[in-house]
């Protein structure tokens, strides 16, 4: 009976842990390549989640669909936000400012969305949330099933073009030193754009399949985003991998908070263990370059 | 007497001066802007003040993002409601508990956070929000959680033999009690920030190697900056409870800490007076702006942002550029 609860809660935490790994990524490849964290990546996931649930209730779309709408959402508001944002304040050089105006950003989007969608929640309901299979004594839901699915995916697609095409070299060749790419004949601006897009691309993809975990308000993401930076620090800023084991350890530390314990005390769990971080390990769980920030 | 001395002569002077007229200000608003509506506002006004200060000593002086001035606010509050309500302490005994608790607490997030710059140290003061607000929330056998604490009493009031008692259920009273205490904070930071202290601050702030090989001990110094920041903070916080009358956690959720921070960067960091027109701005502007209901608080985060992309150096960077154009003088850096 106890290894079936553990079982299920540990299929439960990896789920979730999925989905905290692709708003972490997108944070932690911005970090990467821009050395700057984007505040408003939380608010991405809420507008992906948003406007996933309108596709489906307004034009009566398909859910698969609608997670691809999310995405390409997502990759606007990223175009945008570096349009608007990084790119302008890029040269100031200055390591604060772009993470105030992005604070500033995502102020606006919040209660841009609450005078827009209102403070009540809204029920996000796919089809796949009923349909239930069982597998020796554990629960899975097609929805589940979905995400891990398309987690993975993405993230194995991510890590092949990273690895293997020639834009995901230059990607890496920027994280490591701008300069030098850039006399490389690699266009820094270009690929700053594009890791923006994709990374903001991910958050509004976790949001159409975080939406139904989560309550659906215009605050939504602020709760996800906590968790992702927590994620992020504590696989190392900028570190790939190590975002991925983190993601989905503090998913398993909120599914087992939960059953054994008090779902309060999941943000104070996580949070410790990042402070502790922080105090005797600031390079993540996975230690690379990149400690002149520590 | 040496020009030098002249010159620091004749700013002093100046400086009484103004604290004089910002003493007079104080007195003379609640009788300008009547009625309780304003009351209200202009004590508002009075604690966003304190904490602006207190940010902006962590931030524009000593250099050091924090995103946890929340936290400070609310154990101020809390500390200081919890110890009148439940043990009976007297209300300046329980606000001296609340302030030093506060200090305390940002001592030690800098304690850990002193290896930290930057980016880590911003999440790192976040995360210790995040906590405070579900420590805050989560242990209602002491905070009684979402529920909140009611019927918060004012402060006592204060007889003095021969004149009127001064009661602080006046709101009037209040204002001048908070008001004039940011005003003092004031001062003490003013004299604080020109002493050597200060001078060893910024020269942290611009360049920490250097700094050291001046023989500072810079971590020692950033440690000190939290502390007297957060212990302000705290201080906004005590005062915040018995104003309000109620206690929620969720008046210190981290997006307060983000109102704060949009206050000191719109009025201009690193200068003691930007954030106090910072604060009395962004909390009366949403007001003003009441008939555009829920777009409100849009009004806070696009003065962040535009200040940050076209105006980094906030309102007080403006009225440099002003004073500049009026009398003709070059633009003086800081």
């Amino acid at each position: 009976m106890t290894a079936t609860i553990v079982a299920q809660q540990a299929i439960n935490g990896i789920v979730l842990g999925s989905l905290y790994v692709l708003v972490a990524l997108g944070l932690t490849l911005i970090y990467g390549v821009l050395v700057q964290i984007n505040f408003a990546h939380a608010d991405f996931v809420t507008f992906g989640a948003f406007a996933a649930y309108f596709f489906m209730h307004l034009l009566g779309g398909n859910y698969l669909a609608s997670i691809a709408v999310a995405l390409a959402v997502g990759a606007l508001l990223g175009w945008a936000i570096n349009l608007t944002i990084f790119a302008p304040l890029r040269h100031k050089g200055s390591e604060l400012l772009p993470l105030i105006a992005t604070i500033g950003v995502s102020t606006i989007m919040q209660n841009g969305m609450l005078a827009w969608f209102g403070p009540i929640p809204y029920a996000f309901e796919t089809p796949y949330s009923q349909r239930v299979f069982r597998v020796a004594g554990t629960f899975f839901t097609a929805q589940s099933l979905i995400i891990i699915a398309v987690s993975t995916l993405t993230i194995a697609l991510l890590y092949a073009f990273m690895k293997f095409t020639f834009l995901g070299k230059a990607l890496r060749a920027v994280a490591q030193d701008r300069e030098t790419a850039g006399l490389m004949g690699i266009n820094p601006s270009y690929l700053i754009m594009l890791t923006i897009v994709l990374s903001s691309a991910l958050a509004g993809m976790a949001g159409a399949m975080l939406a139904p975990v989560l309550v659906l308000t215009p605050f939504a993401g602020t709760t996800v985003i906590v968790k992702a930076f927590a994620i992020v620090i504590i696989g190392g800023f900028g570190n790939v991998e190590g975002t991925i084991l983190a993601g989905l350890l503090v998913g398993l530390i909120e599914s087992f908070t939960t059953q054994y314990f008090d779902p309060g005390l999941i943000d104070i769990v996580v949070f410790a263990l990042l402070l502790l971080m922080l105090a005797f390990r600031p390079t993540g769980l996975i230690s690379e370059r990149r400690e002149e920030n520590v | 007497m040496s020009d030098a001395a002249v010159v620091a002569e004749y700013r002093g002077s100046r400086r009484r001066w103004a604290f004089l007229a910002a003493a007079l200000a104080i007195a003379v608003l609640p009788y300008v802007l009547t009625g309780n509506y304003w009351h209200t506002n202009l004590t508002v006004c009075a604690i966003n003040v304190l904490l602006a200060l207190g940010l902006d000593f962590i931030l524009g002086y000593a250099g050091q993002l924090n995103l946890g001035q929340s936290a400070f606010y609310g154990l101020g509050a809390y500390v200081s409601t919890l110890l009148i309500t439940r043990l009976g302490i007297p209300f300046w005994g329980a606000f001296a508990a609340g302030v030093a608790f506060a200090g305390l607490s940002g001592v030690f997030l800098a304690l850990f956070a002193v290896r930290l710059r930057g980016h880590y140290l911003a999440i790192a003061s976040l995360g210790f929000a995040v906590i405070v607000h579900q420590v805050l929330l989560n242990w209602i056998s002491l905070t009684q959680g979402p529920l909140g604490i009611y019927a918060i009493p004012p402060p006592p009031p204060i007889a003095i033999p021969g004149l009127p008692e001064i009661s602080f259920r006046d709101p009037v009273a209040l204002f001048y009690l908070i008001a004039g205490f940011a005003l003092l904070v004031y001062v003490l930071l003013d004299q604080l920030v020109r002493s050597p202290i200060g001078e060893t601050l910024t020269a942290i702030r611009e360049d920490e190697i250097s700094a050291a090989s001046l023989g500072i001990n810079a971590a020692a110094w950033k440690v000190f900056a939290f502390g007297i920041g957060a212990a302000v903070g705290g201080a906004a916080g005590c005062f915040y409870a018995p104003f309000v009358g109620t206690l929620v956690p969720d008046a210190f959720f981290i997006t307060e800490s983000f109102s704060i921070l949009a206050m000191v960067i719109v009025g201009g960091m690193g200068t003691l007076i930007g954030p106090v027109f910072g604060a009395i701005l962004l909390t009366l502007l949403p007001e003003l702006l009441r008939g555009i209901g829920d777009l409100r608080l849009v009004v806070y985060g696009l003065a962040l942002t535009l200040v940050v992309l076209f105006l980094p150096g906030g309102l007080a960077q403006a009225w440099r550029l002003v004073r500049a154009k009026l009398t003709g003088a070059p633009v003086s850096a800081r």
